[in-house]
């Protein structure tokens, strides 16, 4: 059982990571970055592209890979959102073109074998690769009857750390209060002087750093790494993660995405996995009926 | 109206059977098709969970058009072959098959690479009267009867592909003899029809052979992280691990068990033999065993002939699926050879390969080929292991009972 727990910690913490950068956007922009999942996926191929066709040690490929992911984030802001911003176009539109985008991302991988177009960053198609052995030093622990991998231990290590650091730059620092102003009130910020373009910009720079971030480490874990790792494991569950934690809330993000891989494992444990997906989104209607704002949401202000 | 319609239809059809016998003066089965086009249109998954295997299919078909295009088409006809993508969707892959026949002109179907897409394809191909050659499904019933809803026996529906009824019990069979295990664990994805017929396949054939099955486990193909259903797994301390999967999912399981430290064996099915999985499991399946439809290293001339040429137009070595699908088109080649088509009566044509299709008798890359009464496959199954290295090794060969 302690074993599944620690199963259940790390792909927690994906989620999190994941769910991080997800409610940021929408904490900050109002909108929903349905591109973020994309955005995952590209970190764990730019990642494996760089370290299985380009012969870059790990590190510095996955660095490389999280700052391209940082730059598809202005990517998105400006093509996708700022246009739409600029028009006072509806939230809906964004969330739309941002679906487009995830779209091409996908796309572009899925079609991309050697000889074509993208054939520098991806050469499998539809197929499902994994860095290769060695990539990554990945010793294994016993520990009284528990088994832990190292790279296991590393993700969430450089997880728990990331998002600690996001959460002190947001409370505590200069750019942090400005984020919040903008969050809080559009208007008020501009007229106190806050750059509020450079903010979003920003903010979708980290989200998608982190997002990238969240792929390389998923794809690193699991051993998968496809065109489909954003769309089938992350999206939906990204959105459940941070309903769970309450819309636009990093802390209730980070809880949600451990507390949904704990009820997942469980789940799956129990009752098998016909239940296990139904019980992750149980919760997430129980929650919604119960607490609508999440966990740690803000009560929902009222729009007109 | 109807049957009215049916009678000028006859008509037609005798006037031009006439007309053709008139015109016709080699007779015998190798009427020239010289200057026709023989029209076929194949549904595979380039793209989502079985793009692990319709790629290497199409490559398999085409090598197979571009071989016999080469060497003077079928009695001098071109084989023309229309390759769509159903993105491994159920749905996406019925409405690619009723655009193809909507189209009207072409004489037989490839595919689809799914069993869980066959399902909704084959009926619908039989329906409109179109011959169908399955080229990589495995699953339960998709010969005979073609599924839902009836259970008489399909007229239109062929398979080329080793049914897993055939391929799993006996690679179990000869495991069991070489290693005499005592239980298992079953980890089977249960929203894939392929894996859940393969999962049934395994449960009632671990029985006769003293194999006890500690657990049944079953996942969601697209669980996101494999650790939980393998830890379940090895809680059970079993000998062997039985799976049933497809897409990179087999691969996963095998390098998470081993990183939890399993030492036992892996038993799969169809899902095993791609050189892909074979890859992407790397070390961690090395000795993972499957039966086989194909094996690459034979050297029987119809397949030394092929690997070569694959080799030489991919630069890479064939898998199991290529070799599938290039039998396909040598099966519809060799029927529609001796189909005496007519090139001027679709719904006719269609049903003179398709009685062709029965006799066909012919070396393929799998062994000597032909199909039982109920349109299955009757070939020589590979027990083959993984190498570690994105190839496989054979271990055991077992003929046609």
């Amino acid at each position: 059982m302690t074993q599944q727990v620690l199963n259940a910690i790390f792909i927690g913490s994906i989620y999190a990571l994941f769910a991080v950068g997800y409610t940021l956007v929408f904490g900050v922009l109002d909108v929903l970055n349905l591109a973020h999942s994309a955005v995952f996926m590209l970190g764990a191929v730019i990642t494996y592209s760089l370290v299985a066709l380009h012969g870059l040690p790990f590190l510095p490929a996955a660095i490389i890979a999280v700052l391209v992911c940082g730059l598809l984030g202005l990517l998105i802001e400006f093509v996708a959102l700022r246009p739409l911003r600029r028009r006072n176009a509806p939230p809906i539109s964004a969330l739309i073109s941002t679906i487009g985008l995830a779209l091409i991302f996908v796309a572009i991988v899925e079609q991309a074998t050697p000889g074509t177009l993208f054939g520098w960053l991806w050469q499998d198609g539809a197929n499902s690769v994994r860095f290769p052995s060695g990539a990554v030093p990945n010793p294994t622990y016993h520990l009284g009857g528990l088994t832990v991998e190292g790279v296991r231990l590393d993700i969430l290590m450089t997880s728990v750390v990331l998002m600690l650091v996001l959460g002190y730059v947001i409370r505590f620092t200069q750019v942090g209060r400005a984020l919040r102003a903008v969050a809080e009130n559009r208007r008020a910020a501009t007229l106190l002087g806050i750059n509020v373009d450079r903010i979003f910009a920003s903010t979708l720079f980290v989200s998608s750093a982190l997002g990238g971030l969240a792929g390389l480490l998923f794809g690193l874990a699991a051993s998968d790494i496809s065109p489909y790792i954003g769309r089938d494991q992350v999206e939906l569950k990204g959105l459940a993660v941070i309903v769970l934690g309450g819309m636009g809330s990093i802390p209730g993000a980070v809880l949600g995405g451990y507390l949904l891989g704990l009820i997942e494992v469980f789940a799956f444990v129990q009752f098998g996995s016909n239940v296990a997906a139904g019980v992750a989104f149980a919760a997430l209607f129980l929650m919604l009926i119960v607490r609508p704002q999440g966990l740690f949401g803000a009560r929902l202000r009222e729009r007109l | 109206m109807r049957s009215g319609a049916r009678g000028i239809t006859i008509v037609l059809a005798l006037a031009l059977a006439a007309c053709g016998g008139s015109s016709t003066t080699s007779g015998g089965a190798s009427t020239s098709y010289q200057g026709k086009t023989i029209q076929l249109g194949a549904i595979l998954s380039l793209t989502g969970a079985g793009g692990v295997y319709g790629p290497s299919s199409k490559k398999g078909m085409d090598l197979a058009v571009e071989t016999i295009n080469n060497s003077g088409g079928v009695n001098g006809a071109k084989l023309a072959l229309d390759t769509r993508d159903d993105a491994s969707d159920k749905i996406q892959s019925a409405q690619v098959a009723q655009t193809l026949i909507q189209q009207g002109n072409l004489l037989a179907l490839l595919g689809p690479t799914l069993s869980n897409s066959a399902v909704a394809v084959h009926p619908l191909a039989e329906s409109f009267k179109v011959p169908i050659l399955a080229v990589s499904t495995t699953g339960i019933h998709i010969v005979p009867d073609c599924n839902f809803p009836k259970t008489d026996p399909c007229r239109y529906v062929f398979r080329d592909s080793l049914g897993e009824e055939t391929a799993i019990p006996t690679n179990i069979k000869i495991y069991v003899a070489k290693a005499h295990p005592k239980t298992g664990v079953l980890l089977v994805a249960n929203d894939d029809k392929f894996s859940r017929d393969g999962g049934t396949i395994v449960t009632n054939t671990v029985g006769q052979y003293g194999i006890q099955l500690l657990d049944t486990i079953a996942f969601s193909k697209l669980t996101a992280d494999f650790a939980t259903p393998v830890t379940k797994a090895l809680q059970k301390n079993p000998d062997v691990i039985f799976i049933t999967s497809l897409g990179g999912i087999p691969a996963k399981l095998m390098i998470e068990a081993r990183n939890q430290g399993f030492k036992g064996q892996f038993l799969g099915g169809n899902g095993f033999n791609t050189a892909v999985v074979s890859k992407q499991a790397g070390a961690a399946g090395v000795g993972a065993e499957s039966g086989s439809a194909w094996y690459l290293d034979n050297t029987f001339p119809s397949n030394a002939e092929f690997v070569h040429a694959y080799r030489n137009k991919y630069t890479s070595d064939p898998d199991q699926f290529a070799a599938q699908g290039y039998a396909a088109i040598l099966i519809l080649a060799d029927a529609a050879k001796r189909a005496n088509l007519t090139f001027n009566d679709v719904a006719g044509d269609r049903n003179r390969l398709r009685d062709a299709m029965e006799t066909v008798n012919i070396q393929t890359p799998m062994g000597p080929f032909q199909f039982t009464s109920t349109h299955d496959v009757k070939q020589t199954v590979w027990v083959i292991l993984m190498d570690g290295k994105g190839g496989f090794n054979l271990l055991a060969t077992v003929s046609p009972s």
